[in-house]
């Protein structure tokens, strides 16, 4: 804002568009530089079970990205995201028992409990209209708490049929890379649906979503409903990873995914980008940390290096989007 | 024209905003068949009017009868319902979808939830196809924000047409058109009305007017004041219905000051601007008129440099960096906003602390502050503008509107300004509060200061300006000096003033 400047074009419609096409572009390319580092680093990543194991860690990340991402793509900020993970998750262990006859069950009660929790935050966020960032924030506390008193200290026993699941392989692709494909695939389906259209308006623009008679409250509400359904899934699938509950599990995920979605060129102001991005997003996340891990820095700088990660992927955004006039 | 009973009637309707009674017992009756124009000076409430039948302003008082039947209308949901479409020069496109995403938004074609892409190209092509001589080639998969904004314009009197409308609002909806493209839609408004709809046309260029009308409501500050056939009625006459039988304002402007130039504004430009010149001398007011949104804050708000444009300012002969509000106060620039709530006070900080902020710099010592001195400094604003508060240690939430308007003034009078730039500063400030800001402002001008004051009352401006600026899409295209500053004479200034230059903005916009 300088008088030197010549007078400032219309609210730049066109930078707009390059920022949107320069981030997809840095995504791919964050992606291809972090999957070439983390093989430099770590050779035994291309085989077999390195590939099977890794995808296997970048499910639940993948999972709740997706879930991020829905919400963000909404207008709104899920920073519950991790505590919805891991009550599903505790829920599921408590309720199978170890027992590969109740793993339906287990999945309908973390589906559930996702549910339910999206439910409580889509409710404080369209209805009493708190700041997405506080009320969800407050609500991680509460399922965290949740958490604690389903399942006190980390235990249980995951039927093997879950655990079994993610070492398998159909014709030699492992069972978690078919999961990551799924999950993306899932999204062009999604993405087909009313509800979802609805959401990426009033992420958008929400007053010109009221004008055009889109129900932008309950749009609000479903979005924070199905990434709560999306959460759950992840708490299943860190079962399956782990093989047994934690209550502490989601600490990171929520900021995670975050980081995700910004990586994976979606607008935290909403309206903007794809889940697919957010996928892309969370497999870079994944494999830095990898990459982290075997150039041997310290488990103690872990969190540190995570948080200038996802610090230095707001500054790149930033960078890349215009501002917004208005 | 075909005689047909009245299918919209709204009377009664009643609608105050804060302090402000946008509407007063308006009332608006248009059969189908009919293109009725919403008439009315700034700030009549024409809009509002618009807006309620519309079910995007909540009435406080309405009844609103459609085709014989008494209606509620809530939200533009249940208008939608009705058949109630409306269109305004603010859009309501989603920038991120494409051009038949957002025709369709709200209505999408599909089953079971899932969307068809194929149905919605089906259902906009006939829409889409009849705009396509003024929108020229725009499929439905383009982002809408690729668009020029008349071409944005364009797609969004679409999506109301989509709707299949019976009544038809469109509220400045050609503001921002090429010539030809109103010629299209005024077309669009025709084929409408032969099918019977009804159709509201709010506009500010009287020829618009003129031309699409068959009748008019006029307005004036809330109140349904004349209902006329508009071909049987001329311009001027339009006008004087708009302006009424007003008793001639008393006049507070003396000789213009013979000072010399304070201010000295050349080719300022950015944003809504256009290449704004001004020269104002000391203890000179000048006013900026013309209908509203035609770039007045903005020009207020570049001088002070709050918004980003580009041109030479001159204070007293020194250029003037338009960088940012600091810069602009560091030349004896200050500007009172209209909007205290967001713009001009701290609402839960002290009044003292309030007068004092902006003039902290001069009464610190070595980036100490002396409670005493900001004490005397704010007492004696407090004295001087006769603002009546309880303590100074009050929060300024405790005052009303015009007492909390004065310490806004207080406070950039303390930094002893030599331009003062006055954005609405009466809004919603009661009648006595006005006068005795009227006489502050014209202490100001006394005291050798140069004052620029944008209102949205016209009335406003005929009461304290020497001269009067009418702004039209960003730039000044009259000036009205002295005597010739009535009310009538604005609005005629304003509303003629586009005759025969449309398109003229919209063609550097496109760009």
């Amino acid at each position: 804002m300088t008088a030197a400047t010549q007078a400032p074009p219309a609210p730049t419609v066109v930078d707009r568009v390059r920022s949107v096409r320069v981030a997809s572009w840095a995504t791919a390319a964050l992606l291809v530089v972090a999957v070439v580092a983390a093989i430099a680093l770590q050779p035994n990543l291309l085989t077999p079970y390195g590939v099977a194991s890794t995808f296997a860690t970048f499910l639940p990340l993948v999972l709740v990205a997706v879930a991020q991402a829905i919400v963000v793509i909404g207008g709104g900020l899920d920073l519950s995201a991790g505590a919805i993970v891991a009550l599903s998750s505790v829920v599921a262990v408590q309720v199978m028992r170890g027992e590969d006859g109740l793993a339906a069950v287990g999945l309908a009660a973390a589906v559930g409990t996702g549910v339910a929790c999206g439910m409580l935050n889509g409710l404080v966020v369209s209805r009493l209209r708190l700041q997405p960032l506080i009320a969800t924030f407050a609500s991680a506390s509460i399922f965290s708490g949740l958490a604690l008193l389903v399942l006190p200290t980390p235990g249980g026993t995951v039927p093997a049929i879950l655990t079994g699941t993610f070492r398998q392989a159909i014709a030699t692709v492992p069972m978690s890379v078919l999961l990551v494909v799924a999950v993306a695939l899932g999204w062009l389906v999604l993405r087909r649906t009313r509800v979802l259209r609805h959401i990426r308006a009033t992420g958008g623009d929400p007053a010109a979503a009221y004008a055009s008679l889109v129900p932008v409250q309950t749009s609000q509400f479903a979005s924070y409903v199905l990434s709560g359904a999306i959460s759950g899934l992840a708490g299943l699938a860190v079962l399956g990873n782990a093989g047994s509950g934690d209550p502490f599990i989601g600490g990171d995920l929520a900021l995670g995914s975050v980081a995700a979605v910004v990586v994976g060129g979606i607008a935290l102001r909403g309206g903007i980008g794809s889940p697919i991005g957010a996928i892309a997003g969370a497999i870079i996340l994944a494999l830095s940390s990898t990459i982290l891990f075997s150039i041997g820095l310290p488990t103690s700088w872990r969190a540190l290096a995570a948080g200038v990660v996802v610090i230095l992927a707001l500054a790149l955004s930033a960078l890349g989007a215009p501002r917004r006039r208005r | 024209m075909t005689v047909t009973s009245p299918l919209v009637r709204l009377s009664g309707v009643h609608k105050r905003y804060g302090g402000v009674q946008a509407l007063r017992d308006a009332s608006l009756t248009a059969a189908g068949g009919e293109v009725h124009g919403l008439l009315g000076p700034n700030g009549s409430g024409k809009s509002t009017l618009g807006k309620v039948l519309a079910g995007s302003v909540r009435p406080d008082a309405a009844e609103i009868v459609l085709a014989g039947e008494s209606v509620r209308i809530g939200s533009p949901r249940a208008a939608a319902r009705l058949g109630v479409a409306a269109v305004y020069q603010q859009l309501s496109l989603v920038p991120d979808l494409s051009v038949g995403q957002n025709l369709v938004l709200g209505s999408e074609p599909g089953r079971l939830g899932f969307l068809s892409d194929r149905a919605a190209a089906r259902r906009v092509a006939p829409v889409l196809e009849r705009l396509t001589p003024a929108l020229g080639d725009v499929r439905f998969d383009d982002a809408v924000r690729d668009l020029a904004p008349g071409q944005q314009q364009l797609v969004e009197i679409g999506k109301a047409l989509l709707r299949e409308p019976r009544v038809l609002i469109l509220d400045e909806a050609t503001a921002s058109l090429h010539r030809d493209q109103v010629a299209l839609v005024f077309d669009i408004v025709r084929e409408l009305r032969e099918g019977g709809a009804a159709i509201l046309f709010v506009s500010h260029r009287l020829d618009e007017i003129t031309e699409l009308c068959d009748r008019a409501t006029i307005l004036r500050s809330g109140v349904t004041v004349a209902e006329t056939s508009v071909p049987d009625t001329t311009p001027d006459e339009i006008v004087r219905l708009m302006v009424g039988d007003v008793q001639q304002v008393e006049r507070e402007h003396r000789d213009a000051a013979g000072g010399p130039v304070r201010l000295r504004v050349r080719g300022l430009a950015g944003g809504a601007l256009h290449g704004v010149d001004l020269d104002a001398r000391g203890g000179e007011i000048v006013g900026l008129g013309g209908l509203q949104g035609q770039g007045q804050s903005e020009l207020l708000l570049a001088l002070f440099g709050a918004i980003a444009a580009a041109g030479d300012v001159e204070v007293d002969g020194e250029p003037v960096r338009l960088a940012s509000p600091r810069s602009a106060a560091r030349r004896g620039i200050a500007l009172v906003p209209g909007d205290r709530g967001t713009q001009g006070t701290l609402p839960a900080r002290p009044i003292q602390e309030n007068l004092a902020i902006a003039s902290i710099a001069g009464r610190a010592r070595v980036g100490v502050l002396s409670t005493r001195r900001e004490r005397e400094a704010a007492q004696s604003m407090v004295d001087a503008l006769a603002i009546k508060i309880g303590s100074l240690a009050d929060p300024i939430s405790s005052l009303s509107g015009g007492n909390a308007q004065k310490v806004v003034f207080g406070k950039w009078l303390l930094t002893e300004p030599s331009v003062v730039l006055l954005d609405d500063p009466t809004k919603g400030v009661d009648v006595g509060a006005k006068a005795e800001i009227y006489r502050i402002v014209r202490g100001l001008a006394e005291q050798g200061a140069t004052v620029v004051i944008n209102s949205s009352e016209d009335r406003e401006l005929v009461t304290v300006c020497d001269r009067v600026l009418v702004l039209f899409e960003g730039a000044v295209r009259a000036t009205l000096v002295g005597d010739e500053i009535t009310e009538e004479r604005l609005v005629q200034a304003a509303l003629r003033i586009g005759e025969g230059t449309q398109g003229a903005a919209t063609g550097e916009d496109a760009a």
